[in-house]
Formats: structure tokens, C-alpha cells, sequence
């Protein structure tokens, strides 16, 4: 069982805005609860709902292990990119699931979370992108960095809150530089490695 | 000379979503564009998205469908949310068979003659005239150009169609159907129509990795200002969606 980290809801009581855009780093071994702990409250005790894009483990996964926790994501639209890079993948049995053929394709991923948006009321979204690291495998680095700048201000000014997971340790220096910059939030709990 | 700041055409809005923040604002009235593109490119879509925007403000509208029949179209195009039979029902927008039309001509032949040519812009522009048609698409024109045997004859026909149509106050989006686009720029079958006509929009695949992402670029549209970039294309359940294409993904690998 997963026991939530409470520090993190209470900076985003205090620190978060509807705009804000949150650079969020995780651990190699800390992820779900990192995640687990932001959404929590974001659901729950601010009352949003979001689109939730998997580029690191499938929707599928990443909804079993919320509900282990007992977060509902039935308010949540996970965009999985994913689960199409093996056959079978796309066969879930949640209908909050949308596919999109690769990591590589950001455009794709922007345009379903733009629309997922649409579908929902105008205030009080979150996105969540899961994760820098695992589209930085696939993505040339001053091709993710332009992507970020371009989806976080895309969001910030459609006042949409924005949790950009990534590990710092591993996220490509450049891509990490902009982050700092574009951001205007920051959760810390990635690790230090120390090799 | 620059252009004058203060007069502006009047437009045709396609109510797809950022196409007309491309076009500043829409089609100047009574345009007639060339929509080119590859198979699979969403041309089709994006012409009856455009169709069904206008239907839904009261327009009425009329779809030439040549390259396949009235009834697959419509049952294609009854997936998306935008698209609403009761439109066709209701006559505001209004579907012909070109095969239908020819008929009716009695033209049989396989290649048309200038005569065939004046029959079949006189009978589009007799039912743009008698429905009141503000919004006209051809799908697609490369069909119909492929029955014309010389470029001085495809010339002549969307020559003579633009201005009957543009006369007439209707905003027409002509299909054509492209096997390249991109590096080699080639916007139309026959090499003539880009020429003739008011606007280009292109439709096509950038390749990346192996996937092949939709874009769309607006290449020329006389009569107002406009983004020349290429835009990622998405189709959704609502329609076309467009979003600037990252410029360091922008080309094929």
C-alpha cells in the first residue's frame, strides 16, 4: 500500500494556481507516489479533472495503481501512447483510454489532449505528462525541448494546471534547462544519484 | 505597394477549428480553392466539416462527389459528431452523384469536349444558382480533369467554373488528389489548376520514424493575408483539429 505524501498537497494548496505549470521530479523508485500524491488532492480536494498522457507506462497500468490507492480516475482521460507499440495493447477494458500511435508523435498527443479539454468544462483541468524520460527516448532533444516550450504555454494560457513528471538525473541537460525556465512551479522529490 | 490596411474581404468562416485563424478569419466570399492532398489525408473530412459549418448557420450546400458514390460518403462521414443526417434530410446540404449529373447530360463519352465542359459548369452553376448554394465542394476535380484530354481544356473549365461560381457568391472547395507533396511541391494532377485558381490548401503526411503524421499548409489564398506554416492534423470525433507542427519535426526523416 502506498502511503500518500502529504507535503505535496499542501505546496499545492499553497503554491498552485489554475495556470501554473509544474515541473515535478521523481525518483527512479518513487514515481507512483509522487504521481499517486499530486493527484490525489488535485481530484479530490480541488474538485478538477484532467487528461492524464502515458508515455511511461500504460493507462491501464497507471489506473490499476490508482485505484489500489483509492484515487477515482473516472474523471481523469488518459491519452496512452504506449499500449499501441505491441499488439493487443489497445484491447483495455476502460473507456477513458484514447490511443495515439507513438511517443513520436507529440503533435498527435497535444491535438487528443486539446480535445479532451474541449470536452470538458472550461475551468478547473489539469494535464498531467507522464513522463519527459520516456519521450525524450524517442525524440530528438531540441525537438522535445520545443515541444514542452510549446505545451506549456499552450496550457498556461488556456489556464489548464500542467505536472510535467520527470527525472532529473536522466532527462537530457537542455531539455532539463528549459523546464526550469518554462515552469513556474517546481515539486521536488527526484533523487540524487550519486555515481 | 503594401496593401491597404483598412479594407478587408468579406469572409466565408469554415468553423474548423484553426484553420480560420490560419486564413485570418476565413475564405475571402466566393473563393474557389484547390484542396489537395494524398490519399488519406483528410480531404474529404475537412470539405464536408466545412459544408456541415455552413449548414448549420442556414447555408445552403452542395457536395459533387465523383470519386465515389453519395450514399458511401454520407455513411463515412456519419461517424464524426460534427455531421448530422438530418442536414441532408432538411435539404441544406445537398449531395449529387457526378456520375448521376453526366447521365442527365448525356454525357457518355470518355473524354469531355469544350461543349461537354460549358454543360457541366452551366448545370453546377444552374443548381448553385436554383438552391442558392453559398458553399460548393467537388471531390474531387482531379476525377473530372482526368475526362479532359488537353491542359488548355482544364484550363478553360476551372477558368469558367470560378467565375460562374464566384459571380454567383459561392465559396467552392475543389478536391485534388495528389500522389506527393512537400519537397517536390506539387499541388495539383495537371499542373493548372494551382494556377487558375484562388487558393491552395495542401494536405499531406510528414514521415517520422516510421509514422506518418497529417498536416495541412495553406500555400496561397488571394484576397487576405495568411500562415504559410505547415499544422499537424488531427481528426477527431469533432472534426479536424490543427495545431502548429513542430518546426525541428516539420520534415520527413
Amino acid at each position: 500500500m502506498i502511503e500518500l505524501d502529504f507535503g505535496i498537497a499542501q505546496q499545492l494548496a499553497e503554491e498552485a494556481s489554475p495556470s501554473s505549470a509544474i515541473q515535478v521530479r521523481v525518483g527512479t523508485s518513487n514515481s507512483e507516489l509522487v504521481i499517486a500524491s499530486m493527484l490525489q488532492p488535485l481530484i479530490t480536494e480541488f474538485g478538477m479533472r484532467g487528461v492524464y498522457i502515458c508515455a511511461s507506462r500504460s493507462a491501464t497500468e497507471v489506473i490499476q495503481t490508482m485505484e489500489r490507492v483509492g484515487i477515482d480516475t473516472t474523471g481523469i482521460q488518459f491519452i496512452d501512447s504506449v499500449s499501441s507499440g505491441f499488439i493487443g495493447g489497445t484491447e483495455v477494458p476502460y473507456p477513458n483510454i484514447r490511443f495515439v500511435d507513438s511517443p513520436i508523435m507529440l503533435e498527435s498527443i497535444m491535438l487528443q489532449t486539446l480535445y479532451h479539454l474541449g470536452e470538458k468544462s472550461d475551468t478547473g483541468n489539469f494535464v498531467i505528462l507522464d513522463s519527459v524520460n520516456a519521450l525524450s527516448i524517442y525524440n530528438e532533444e531540441r525537438m522535445l525541448a520545443e515541444y514542452l516550450h510549446t505545451f506549456i504555454n499552450t496550457f498556461r494560457a488556456r489556464e489548464v494546471l500542467t505536472g510535467i513528471i520527470n527525472v532529473p538525473d536522466q532527462t537530457p541537460p537542455g531539455v532539463l534547462a528549459n523546464l526550469d525556465l518554462y515552469c513556474t512551479d517546481l515539486i521536488d522529490r527526484g533523487q540524487v544519484v550519486i555515481h | 505597394m503594401m496593401p491597404s490596411a483598412h479594407y478587408q474581404r468579406d469572409r466565408c468562416v469554415t468553423g474548423i477549428t484553426g484553420l480560420d485563424e490560419i486564413l485570418r478569419g476565413g475564405i475571402p466570399y466566393g473563393s474557389t480553392v484547390l484542396v489537395a492532398g494524398t490519399c488519406g489525408s483528410g480531404k474529404t473530412t475537412l470539405c464536408m466539416e466545412f459544408l456541415t459549418n455552413g449548414a448549420r448557420n442556414g447555408e445552403a450546400c452542395a457536395h459533387f462527389s465523383a470519386t465515389e458514390p453519395s450514399v458511401k460518403l454520407l455513411e463515412n462521414v456519419r461517424q464524426f459528431d460534427f455531421f448530422d443526417m438530418r442536414m441532408v434530410d432538411q435539404g441544406l446540404i445537398n449531395v449529387f452523384d457526378m456520375d448521376v449529373l453526366f447521365s442527365w447530360l448525356g454525357m457518355t463519352k470518355s473524354t469531355f469536349e469544350l461543349s461537354d465542359i460549358d454543360a457541366m459548369v452551366k448545370s453546377i452553376t444552374d443548381i448553385v444558382n436554383t438552391i442558392g448554394v453559398t458553399r460548393l465542394v467537388i471531390d474531387s476535380v482531379t476525377t473530372l480533369c482526368y475526362k479532359i484530354p488537353s491542359e488548355q481544356l482544364i484550363r478553360d473549365f476551372l477558368f469558367k467554373l470560378g467565375k460562374a461560381l464566384a459571380t454567383l457568391g459561392c465559396t467552392a472547395l475543389l478536391v485534388s488528389e495528389i500522389t506527393s507533396s512537400g519537397a517536390k511541391a506539387y499541388w495539383s494532377s495537371f499542373g493548372v489548376e494551382e494556377a487558375i485558381l484562388d487558393g491552395i490548401i495542401v494536405l499531406g503526411d510528414v514521415e517520422r520514424m516510421g509514422h506518418l503524421l497529417r498536416f495541412v499548409q495553406v500555400v496561397k489564398m488571394r484576397g487576405t493575408s495568411h500562415a504559410r506554416a505547415k499544422y499537424a492534423l488531427e481528426l477527431t470525433p469533432k472534426g479536424v483539429m490543427l495545431t502548429p507542427m513542430l518546426k525541428w519535426g516539420a520534415v520527413n526523416d
